[in-house]
């Protein structure tokens, strides 16, 4: 028993560690296999065409090409992870309706399978297309209105989703407010800019199996759309992923999956793909833009009595993941606060732009961009301080949420806040309520310090009623001892350390050290579906399912059953879909909630922003590796610190201009902050295994509203649209006529 | 994907030549590569047959002092100008904007002459050694003289050396005497992938009351399409007491002088052109400052 409690809480070195600092971990672009083709990519070259003809002569009489596809090659020529929207290959003659037409630059038209990579980029370029161009339109709401192009049948005035939230009485709760605040939030691109570009290797494994090589976030997943597409049963199909370098949910639709496999089927050859910066950058998902009009109310004691928002998101070409994306903005973009009346309509609608999805916080931070800025403009309006007014509004065990049901049990967001900003040193807990430290000023007036803070909340796991479980096996082997555990969990790795905290927990509810534990991991041959590792619902799921597996399978151990062999799937309880008119829904079955509070420097000639020192603190529940929960405390800030300032991914009628890290600007150790101070909290989640919360994610969602009420607190200045670059900062300031010459 | 098939080390200027002359077009001079690389990577430039390395070659990476002159290979380091005790005290807008570039990995092979060669209209190290109106000693098509080297530049990203056929060999520019100095500053994340929105360099001489601008040598970039002296800001500057009055005076000079253009991804001319006058705020006092104390310590150098 002593050994359990000694492993949960305990910072073990991650499994991955030495081989990943040494190089000697394989990732998919590092592994070459005996007679391997090479295969490169023609992406489209319009933003919205009709592909009239595609003569691939002169590519296939290139010395060396072995192939060439195109839609007519593809079997069931669609994909996407919430519908099937998207080609294969887009082009004539493969029967899918509207396949022919390119949407957007992401979209691939022919593949090219050569004896060497030199060969296949040099004939990609030799086949030639004919195009009949469509009229673009590139603003969403130029494409909500009559008479705009149509991309797809499904979708009038390109209106993929729209969301409703009805609850309480909104007209009349206007009455009771005596303040009202407005404001239009605007967010922009992201790219996931993982260190590992996208790649993989198709080939038939020993049992006939048609196999992909590859990193992704859930292999199962990729093993249904590479069937679905390729007309296989699912059964021959394998999926296997060695490391995986970086996902943030960039990886969680297909990229190289599906055509590495219809290649390897076709020509029974192994055949692989590395894509370049430029090819990750064009080749897969954004997060989404939105642009967020809010209106709230709250009375002059400080209460919350009205929140109106419309929110608009541009999904692209396709809809990859935008409809549950947007089901989340839906919910966070009136908070984590009880506010009796709430009228919310969010639309996601299609563009000719490079298609968006799944990204770190999964419309979270667009939400909580508009939702924490509306609360600190409230409480500037109110003459009240920002943590005290949260305090005051915060949803509690029992209050009712938006959607009409209470948070899970185990609310802890007064908590949060409360450690937080007693932890962060901004502010202090007085007689009259919380009040703001005061900041010191830098000598050179040009440089102007503030302080600001947000909050927020996030679910854990699958929401609005999609099927939520994880399955797990558990195989004790032994005489008399425990001489070695086996565990069976797909659950990907993605780099945030998953893999180590499964053995931690295995470890711990069989008793052994970890040295006795072995994990096999992501591969559809050996392992049962997991779901995805997003929604930061890896800890929790695979954490339950590992738990109930491994208690079973001491159960039969105890019973001298050798090896002891266990599977369980785990099965949260259910959660229900928006109601179409209202919104009323149980949406979740956990969450995670967190608190930041920001110290910014702004230089107000040149309008740089500077991030001096963050404190993110969280309820994680348990934690179950403390390392590895400030690691990703850390990662995530300062991800979202370049979302919040920097990261500008610039396009023009559909293209991307900025397709590489030399021109689109992520954080580099210049812009880490001198402190990221992670306070973690541990307030049991009675439904996770051994209370942990799931965290990921949490991070990265109140950091750009802390930093923009940082940079108000600094120059006095609103500033509601990000990337703050300091281009934007300079043209605010002045338009306030602060820094004019 | 290949990026060269051959790759050489000459150890002699001659050498190098005779390799560039065998490949005949086909190879290029490669002085640290942190831009070439990218340029073929990104598929800019076809991958070329040979790269010719001249960062082996002695000759290239000479660094001395000759008198009141410095003379410094075109293959010298960023890390090593930098970390130069005399250009820091002497030339000391070199080593700022030498420091700003890239990140350390890039400063320890990007070299200035690779630099120069890449003839960019706001290259760090360039805008610097326009301020210092240095002389660059080039073998043109196998003639070997001494540029001025504002005369190098013909376009962006063009210079007069054919990188198949000729090379840079090194500068040379006069150190700061007494009431003499310099400063670069530039607007931009304190890091350095990037390109730089703007930069600006500037070379002062006190008159010997140390009160008055006596001379004056400023270069921002990017405002045209090469490297360019800002000569109207610095008449505008000659004679005029030290203090806001020049500054401001230096602003206005360079409002109806210069014309900074809109790059797409970078910032507008509506940015660049405010930015001028924050860098001159910056860097005129600074400089005048240095020249009234004869001393200098570089600022914002990210070698720490």
């Amino acid at each position: 028993m002593e050994q359990k409690n000694l492993l949960i809480g305990q910072s073990v070195r991650r499994m991955d560690a030495v081989g990943k600092v040494t190089g000697e971990t394989p990732y998919p672009g590092d592994i070459d296999l005996p007679d391997q083709l090479w295969m490169k990519v023609r992406f489209s070259d319009r933003v919205h065409a009709r592909v009239t003809a595609i003569d691939a002569s002169r590519a296939e009489a290139y010395p060396g090409v072995v192939a060439v596809f195109t839609a007519k090659d593809v079997p069931v020529n669609e994909y996407g992870l919430s519908m099937p929207d998207q080609p294969v290959l887009c082009g004539p003659g493969s029967g899918k309706e509207g396949a022919d037409i390119v949407r957007c630059v992401s979209d691939q038209v022919a593949l090219v399978v050569a004896e060497t990579e030199e060969i296949a980029a040099a004939a990609v370029k030799l086949i030639d297309i004919t195009y009949e161009d469509l009229p673009i339109v590139s603003d969403i709401f130029e494409a909500m209105a009559d008479g705009a192009p149509q991309l797809h049948a499904h979708a009038p005035n390109n209106i993929l989703i729209h969301y409703k939230l009805r609850h309480g009485d909104i007209d009349s709760a206007w009455d009771q407010a005596d303040v009202i605040v407005e404001g239009e939030y605007r967010t922009g691109y992201q790219e996931h800019a993982y260190l590992q570009p996208e790649a993989g290797l198709g080939y038939i494994d020993d049992e006939g199996r048609v196999t992909v090589l590859v990193a992704g976030q859930w292999v199962h997943e990729d093993r249904e759309q590479v069937a679905h597409a390729l007309g296989l049963p699912e059964e021959q199909v394998r999926i296997i992923y060695p490391a995986i370098g970086g996902a943030f949910g960039g990886r969680e639709d297909m990229s190289v999956q599906i055509t590495l496999a219809l290649a390897a089927m076709k020509l029974r050859r192994p055949i692989k793909i590395i894509w370049s910066r430029e090819e990750s950058m064009i080749g897969h998902h954004k997060r989404h833009p939105m642009v967020i009009r809010a209106r709230w109310g709250a009375t002059r004691e400080g209460r919350v009595v009205a929140a109106e928002a419309t929110a608009y998101a541009d999904a692209g070409g396709y809809a990859y993941t935008t409809t549950k994306v947007l089901g989340n903005a839906h919910l966070m973009v009136s908070g984590p606060y009880e506010i009796p009346n709430v009228r919310v309509d969010t639309y996601g609608v299609y563009t000719n732009n490079i298609p968006t999805g799944a990204f770190r916080g999964f419309g979270g931070p667009q939400g909580a961009f508009a939702a924490e800025g509306q609360m600190n403009k409230l409480a500037e309006a109110l003459n009240m301080d920002p943590v005290e007014l949260r305090a005051l509004n915060v949803l509690r065990e029992g209050s009712l949420m938006s959607v009409g049901s209470p948070l899970p049990p185990g609310v802890t967001l007064d908590k949060v806040l409360a450690e937080g900003a007693a932890q962060s040193g901004y502010w202090q807990s007085t007689e009259d309520g919380w009040k703001r430290l005061p900041v010191e000023q830098p000598a050179n007036p040009a440089r102007r310090r503030g302080v600001g803070m947000a909050m927020g909340f996030k679910n854990v796991g699958f929401s609005f009623g999609a099927p939520e479980q994880n399955w797990a096996t558990v195989e004790i082997h032994g005489g008399a001892e425990i001489e070695r555990v086996v565990v069976h969990e797909a659950g990907a790795d993605v780099g945030q350390g998953a893999h180590t905290v499964f053995v931690q927990m295995v470890a711990a509810a069989t008793g052994v050290p970890i040295e006795k534990v072995e994990l096999i991991g992501h591969d559809t041959a050996y392992t049962g579906n997991s779901g995805s590792t997003s929604a930061s619902r890896m800890t929790f799921m695979a954490g339950n399912a590992i738990k109930g597996a491994a208690e079973l399978a001491m159960e039969k151990w105890q019973h001298e059953e050798r090896p002891a062999i266990a599977t369980y799937q785990y099965r949260p309880p259910r959660t229900t879909a928006y109601d179409p008119e209202t919104g009323q829904a149980d949406p979740n079955f956990a969450y995670g909630y967190m608190a930041q509070f920001v110290e910014v420097e702004v230089d107000l000639e040149t309008g740089q922003v500077e991030v001096v020192r963050v404190v993110s603190a969280h309820d994680v529940g348990r934690a179950i590796n403390p390392t590895q929960i400030e690691g990703q405390v850390e990662g995530g800030v300062i991800q979202a610190l370049g979302y919040a300032i920097m990261e500008d991914l610039i396009t023009q009628d559909g293209r991307v201009l900025n397709p590489y890290l030399s021109t689109y600007l992520i954080p580099t150790i210049w812009d880490v902050p001198r402190e990221v101070k992670s306070v973690i909290l541990e307030y049991a989640d009675p439904r996770g295994p051994w209370g942990a919360r799931g965290m990921a994610e949490m991070p990265f969602i109140p950091l750009a509203p802390a930093i923009t009420a940082a940079v108000c607190d600094a120059t006095g200045v609103w500033i509601d649209r990000i990337p703050l670059t300091p281009e934007r900062v300079v043209l605010s300031l002045r338009e306030q006529g602060i820094g004019a010459i | 994907m290949t990026l060269w098939n051959y790759y050489h080390t000459p150890a002699s200027v001659d050498e190098a030549l005779e390799l560039l002359r065998s490949y005949a077009g086909k190879a290029r001079v490669i002085a640290g590569g942190t831009d070439l690389l990218l340029d073929i990577r990104q598929g800019h430039l076809p991958p070329p047959e040979a790269l010719i390395d001249i960062t082996r070659i002695g000759e290239l990476c000479d660094l001395h002092q000759d008198g009141d002159w410095l003379v410094l290979g075109a293959g010298v380091t960023h890390t090593r100008i930098v970390s130069t005790d005399l250009i820091a005290a002497r030339a000391t807008c070199l080593v700022e904007s030498c420091g700003v570039v890239g990140g350390p990995q890039v400063r320890n092979v990007g070299t200035l002459g690779g630099n120069v060669a890449h003839a960019l209209p706001a290259g760090d190290g360039t805008t610097s050694l326009v301020a210092l109106d240095a002389e660059a000693e080039v073998i043109l098509d196998g003639e070997r003289r001494w540029y001025p080297i504002r005369e190098l530049f013909v376009g962006p990203g063009m210079s007069l050396l054919d990188p198949t056929r000729d090379l840079l060999i090194r500068f040379r520019f006069k150190l700061s005497g007494p009431y003499e100095a310099t400063a670069f500053k530039r607007i931009m994340r304190p890091q350095g992938v990037a390109l730089p929105i703007l930069g600006c360099a500037a070379w002062v001489r006190l008159d010997e009351s140390g009160e008055y601008y006596a001379d004056v040598r400023l270069c921002i970039g990017p405002v045209d399409r090469v490297p360019v002296r800002a000569e109207a800001v610095e008449a505008a500057l000659c004679g005029q007491p030290v203090g806001s009055d020049a500054v401001e005076r230096a602003i206005q000079a360079a409002h109806e002088g210069l014309h900074p253009r809109t790059s797409r991804y970078r910032a507008t001319a509506e940015y660049r052109d405010e930015m001028i006058d924050v860098l001159l705020r910056r860097v005129l006092p600074l400089a005048a400052e240095r020249a009234q104390t004869g001393q200098a310590v570089p600022e914002g150098v990210g070698i720490e």
